[in-house]
């Protein structure tokens, strides 16, 4: 059974707390959002004084901070959190302070739906933010737009969020097609006698990795890679074992993996361990950018020269980075390396709205999306930002990262990019 | 040992009799106070829309009422014939697929017209029950429950794997262009319908011959069998009966969240929900579905919202959960009903109190004979048996 | 293709006993005491987090912090019966023992969370990524330590229900509660002892489980509705049926995985039971399971 266990049961006992809890119901809804938007009251209380005294522009959010999605709907919510506090001490929106509204949805596009219902019909903030998984963009998107709300997300790419055909919607993340290109383009540019010839591409079905791992084999075919296997695994599966070991039978000598998480990452290196397979290139579509989370996995001898795509890192050479890395540690702590892309991604969303109310002049959404739409090309912590007739981020930039000599996370490609490192090519035996 | 066990037996097989009593059967008299109270509340529900206009409101209106339908519907089932399904989100799945593609092939954009396939949708969930049914009604009890839940995941995994659910993408309903301050209204009077209908099946199959049959199959289904009740057929009329509102409030579901994706279509958790809300207003009774909807969807919104973002939350939910069913665990309604009957019987005196429990199936039988129920096929369902009765093989 | 085959075959064998190992607890409580325990899953989860724990903090083995794990689990089997299990009332037993372990599940899935935080963790030990090279295959230690581990734990079981007076009040219970206390039987007692059990096993399960998969306090519910099927498959309460069911469930997802796709895969697995309920609905391996039928 899924995970999301949160939402179904906890309302048995929310009876029994009903009693307790009366007095705080009293209080109604005003008492509900306060203490969510806590964190961002203590961002706009140590603003500067000046912007603090104005009325404050709230934006609400709807974030998964529970089930299935948690990590990165937190992730999320301290990405936003710090934009909050980055724009309120550099003088707020059109002078005024920004206040978030954040409401949590525990992974239910039910609960998700309600909540932008909630944030824009009674709670009346100005302006939203997106919640986090291409799975809830669409139905929320469809409830801002209803009421003419501009809603700009950083993790909702899949290709169905701009098949709907939403003009409110825009997805400031690296579009789907472009994400494996960098890899794509370095395999191609290998000389013939050292390019990897066969390929296999087991993947996750997943909207998401899907259509990634789709792009990435047409590229590489025409690269000249020959397909040895393909076959796409369900999303929930429990034992990866036969699929690995029939991945390590063809001999493939690289591998792009179509995963969601870590645990799929680690068993397939573990599979392949075991069966003595090592290929030249090993890829994956997520889990290897989890940091730490990944390294406990899969051991840090194990996850030499494993790669990752991804649209950002910490280490990436932006200012608007560098110091929202710097805000980060200092007010959640750990190291720069521990910062996961979600909390850049949803920075960006923040840079984006802020720009579009600082060139319009005005918190209206009508004006903000048809600006957005303008082709007009923005600035953000993950770099440029050019939206598309759909709402495709066209400017985005895209990174490959890898595993490097005891767990050093290095970006690779592209090549010529300011900060890249040498592949480390091929990839070293497992536990080496 | 012998002795307690005997006892045991003989009060839990007088229990289900005395649980499952409405108030019309203990009170015919007041059967006209009963229609004007079911008027009064369907007033309400109409009117409630044009009192709480906000948005936020009805929009957990629509889907309280969502779960209402598809509690009464389930229990419809469940709660009759004693047999637990895992397996009515195939249903609900079926009918929210239904929905968006019949929407897509047509070429519905969007407006009033796409509330037309809501009923296609109900019939499409009762085309899949009934197979679905002939293979798992073969089964019974723990081994039921696993096959449904098996079930369950061969549907989910077709929608994540066949070409016509579109796969993990998803498929997008149609969008409609009401106005933002109205647009929930719509849906909620939809869903409301709907609610009426499952009501309307569980009372009426509650109080005909047909339920009486059922109640045979929960209390004995072998006696059931030997007394001439066709169990095949009562039971696989029950289940396909049950499946049509859980596929019509799917298909409201679809439209109204506006994209549907296998994993929350076809969700593992609604059954533990709707099951929940079946057992906490108290499983099979026709209000007490309704009740424990109404409390859950409502109070599992707001606590989601206000308290979903730790884990601690877990922790303790977990436990208060423990402790109402294990406090409550015959419901709201049967509890509330047995207080409001000792108390009655406090009040008139020590003779009501002693034909208190018999009183129960005397009136049963006496609203069998003037139902018109044959005799035999529910006497298995509700003539107090004796100690070596069928109370104590379920043990 | 062919060496595909026969490794998906020997994969599937070698996965079957991590499988029965977890799901051997499950069907001893759900024959013995007649409810379906949700909780199964989070309690293989919970296994592998404190071998976790001695194996990292304290520098145990896996192997030899089973001797402490077991005896754990097994006093948090006894007390969950003694607090929950044994409170449902006899109506309405099914659905009320799905709910209350749902509950429970839900309570240790948040504790864990709370200790260890979502993310996901793998056990460590020389031979989990490790294999040994036998006639032209790769075995990978820990299956096959694990599918031991399953057949001498199985049989230690097998031995306790058929060779001990406990074992035959256990069988008693197993086939008719009310008659079994006819007889002189204390099914209360038997049925706390067998949850205990049943959940100590379970401990060993969550070990090797641990050691194949990288798990968080989340990961439990992907398993339940795969053992609850094995457990169906092989009949209620039969330990060999379980291991049966097993093997013969992962041997066929696994050639349909090689033959086919990985997304049929579950889904044969699945139909598997539907079939065969269909055909024989007491399971493949259920004789006993024709109780309360």
């Amino acid at each position: 059974m899924a995970g999301r266990g949160l939402r179904i049961w906890s309302p048995l006992v929310a009876v029994c707390l009903g009693g307790l809890m009366l007095a705080a119901c009293g209080k109604g809804s005003s008492a509900g959002s306060s203490a969510s938007s806590t964190p961002a009251s203590k961002a706009a209380t140590g603003s500067q004084s000046s912007v603090a005294s104005k009325k404050p522009v709230v934006i609400g959010a709807s974030l998964s901070l529970s089930g299935d999605f948690s990590a990165d709907g937190q992730a999320f919510q301290r990405g936003y959190e710090l934009w909050a506090d980055y724009v309120n001490h550099h003088g707020g929106l059109l002078g005024h302070p920004v206040k978030l509204d954040i409401l949590s949805d525990a992974s239910s596009p039910t609960q998700a739906v309600t909540n932008y219902e909630k944030l824009i019909s009674s709670n009346h903030v100005a302006l939203t933010f997106g919640p986090f998984s291409s799975l809830l963009t669409i139905p929320t998107s469809k409830v801002a737009a209803r009421y003419g709300y501009a809603f700009v997300e950083g993790a909702g790419g899949a290709p169905d969020v701009f098949a709907a055909g939403l003009h409110n919607l825009f997805d400031v993340a690296t579009p789907v097609a472009n994400y494996m290109l960098p890899f794509a383009k370095w395999v191609a540019s290998l000389p013939p006698g050292k390019r990897p010839k066969t390929a296999a591409y087991p993947t996750s079905n997943d909207p998401f990795t899907e259509p990634v791992i789709n792009k990435a084999k047409s590229l590489l075919q025409k690269a000249g890679v020959r397909t040895v296997y393909y076959k796409v695994f369900p999303a929930e599966v429990t034992d990866f074992t036969p699929i690995a070991d029939q991945v390590a039978t063809t001999g493939a000598q690289m591998v792009v993996l179509g995963s969601v998480d870590v645990p799929t990452v680690s068993a397939f290196m573990q599979a392949f361990e075991q069966q003595h397979y090592n290929p030249k290139v090993f890829i994956a579509s997520a889990g290897p950018d989890q940091g730490q989370a990944f390294l406990k996995a899969v051991g840090t001898s194990n996850a030499n020269g494993v790669m990752v795509p991804n649209g950002w890192y910490p280490g990436v050479r932006i200012a608007a980075s560098e110091a929202m890395v710097k805000a980060y540690v200092a007010k959640y702590g750990g190291s720069p390396s521990g910062i996961n892309a979600d909390v850049a991604e949803a920075f960006s969303v923040g840079q984006v709205v802020a720009q579009a109310v600082k060139a319009t002049h005005s918190l209206s959404n009508a004006k903000i999306i048809s600006y957005l739409h303008s082709g007009v090309k923005l600035s953000s912590v993950e770099g440029p930002v050019k939206f598309d007739s759909k709402g495709e981020n066209i400017a985005a930039l895209q990174f490959i990262f890898q595993w490097q000599h005891n767990g050093h996370f290095v970006q690779v490609l592209p090549t010529k990019a300011p900060g890249s490192q040498p592949v480390l090519f091929p990839k070293p035996a497992w536990g080496s | 040992m012998k002795v307690t066990a005997l006892v045991q037996g003989g009060r839990q097989a007088r229990s289900p009799a005395a649980d499952m009593e409405e108030p019309w059967q203990q009170e015919r008299r007041a059967r006209g106070a009963w229609a004007a109270g079911v008027a009064a509340l369907l007033a309400i529900a109409i009117a409630f829309p044009w009192v709480f206009t906000n948005p936020t409101t009805t929009s957990i209106g629509v889907f309280t009422l969502i779960y209402m339908a598809a509690a009464t519907a389930w229990n419809s089932f469940a709660g009759y014939s004693g047999y637990i399904p895992l397996g009515h989100a195939v249903f609900f799945g079926s009918g929210a697929y239904t929905l968006v593609i019949a929407a897509q092939d047509l070429h519905i954009r969007g407006g009033y017209t796409v509330f037309a396939l809501v009923p296609l949708a109900g019939a499409v969930a009762v085309a899949v029950a009934v197979p679905f049914g002939l293979v798992a009604l073969r089964t019974r009890r723990h081994t039921f429950v696993v096959i449904t839940i098996a079930i369950f995941f061969i549907f989910q995994l077709m929608a994540f794997n066949l070409g016509i659910t579109q796969g993990s993408s998803g498929i997008p309903a149609p969008t409609p262009t009401w106005p933002a301050a109205t647009f929930n209204d719509r849906f909620y009077y939809v869903a409301l319908a709907i609610l009426v209908v499952a009501a309307a099946f569980s009372w009426g199959i509650r109080r005909s011959r047909f339920g009486l049959q059922l109640l045979a199959i929960r209390d004995d289904e072998d006696r059931a069998l030997s007394l001439g009740v066709r169990v095949s057929r009562v039971k696989l009329t029950a289940f396909a009966l049950s499946a049509l509102p859980v596929g019509m409030v799917g298909a409201v579901w679809a439209y109204f969240i506006g994209q549907v994706y296998p994993q929350f279509a076809f969700d593992p958790l609604f059954d533990i929900s709707v099951a929940l809300m079946a057992f906490l207003g108290g499983l099979g009774t026709v209000s007490g579905p309704l009740l424990g909807a109404l409390i859950l969807e409502p109070l599992q919104q707001y606590f989601t919202l206000q308290f979903s973002s730790n884990a601690l939350y877990l922790v303790v939910y977990g436990a208060l959960f423990l402790v109402v069913i294990l406090l409550l665990p015959r419901g709201i309604i049967p509890t509330v009903r047995d207080r409001v009957a000792s108390w009655r019987e406090r009040r008139s005196g020590s003779t009501a109190l002693a034909s208190g429990p018999d009183a129960a199936g005397g009136v049963l039988s006496s609203e069998m004979a003037g139902g018109g129920v044959a005799g035999a096929a529910g006497g298995g369902a509700v003539s107090p048996p004796g100690p070596s009765g069928p109370a104590v093989r379920r043990g | 293709m062919g060496g595909a085959v026969a490794k998906a075959v020997v994969d599937g064998v070698l996965t079957g006993g991590v499988y029965a190992l977890m799901a051997a607890g499950l069907t001893l409580i759900f024959g013995v005491m007649d409810i379906i325990n949700i909780a199964q899953g989070i309690l293989v989860v919970l296994g592998a987090y404190l071998s976790y724990v001695l194996s990292q903090d304290l520098g145990i083995g896996l192997f030899l912090g089973l001797l402490i794990t077991i005896p754990s689990l097994f006093v948090i089997g006894v007390a969950v019966e003694w607090a929950f299990m044994r409170r449902l009332q006899e109506r309405e037993r099914t659905a009320l023992s799905i709910l209350v372990t749902y509950g429970v599940a839900i309570v240790i899935e948040g504790i864990l969370e709370l200790i260890f935080g979502p993310n996901y963790v793998q056990l460590r030990a020389w031979y989990v990524n490790q294999s040994f090279h036998v006639l032209g295959f790769y075995l990978p230690y820990i299956y096959v330590f694990g599918f031991a581990l399953a057949v001498f734990l199985l049989g230690v079981l097998y031995l306790i229900l058929y060779r001990s007076r406990f074992g035959r009040s256990v069988r008693a219970s197993l086939q008719d509660r009310a008659a079994a206390r006819l007889v002189g039987v204390n099914v209360e007692r038997v049925s706390t002892i067998t949850f205990g059990i049943g959940i100590a096993v379970t401990a060993a399960g969550g070990m090797v489980f641990g050691a194949t998969n990288a798990f968080n306090a989340n990961s439990g519910y992907d398993l339940i509705s795969r053992l609850l099927t094995i457990v169906i498959l092989g009949g209620l309460g039969s330990i060999g049926g379980a291991l049966g069911a097993a093997v013969f469930m992962t041997v066929i997802e696994g050639l349909v995985a090689v033959l086919w796709s990985p997304v049929w895969a579950t889904l044969v697995f699945y139909a598997a039971l539907v079939l065969v309920l269909v055909i024989k609905p007491v399971g493949i391996f259920g004789q006993r399971a024709a109780r309360a039928q």
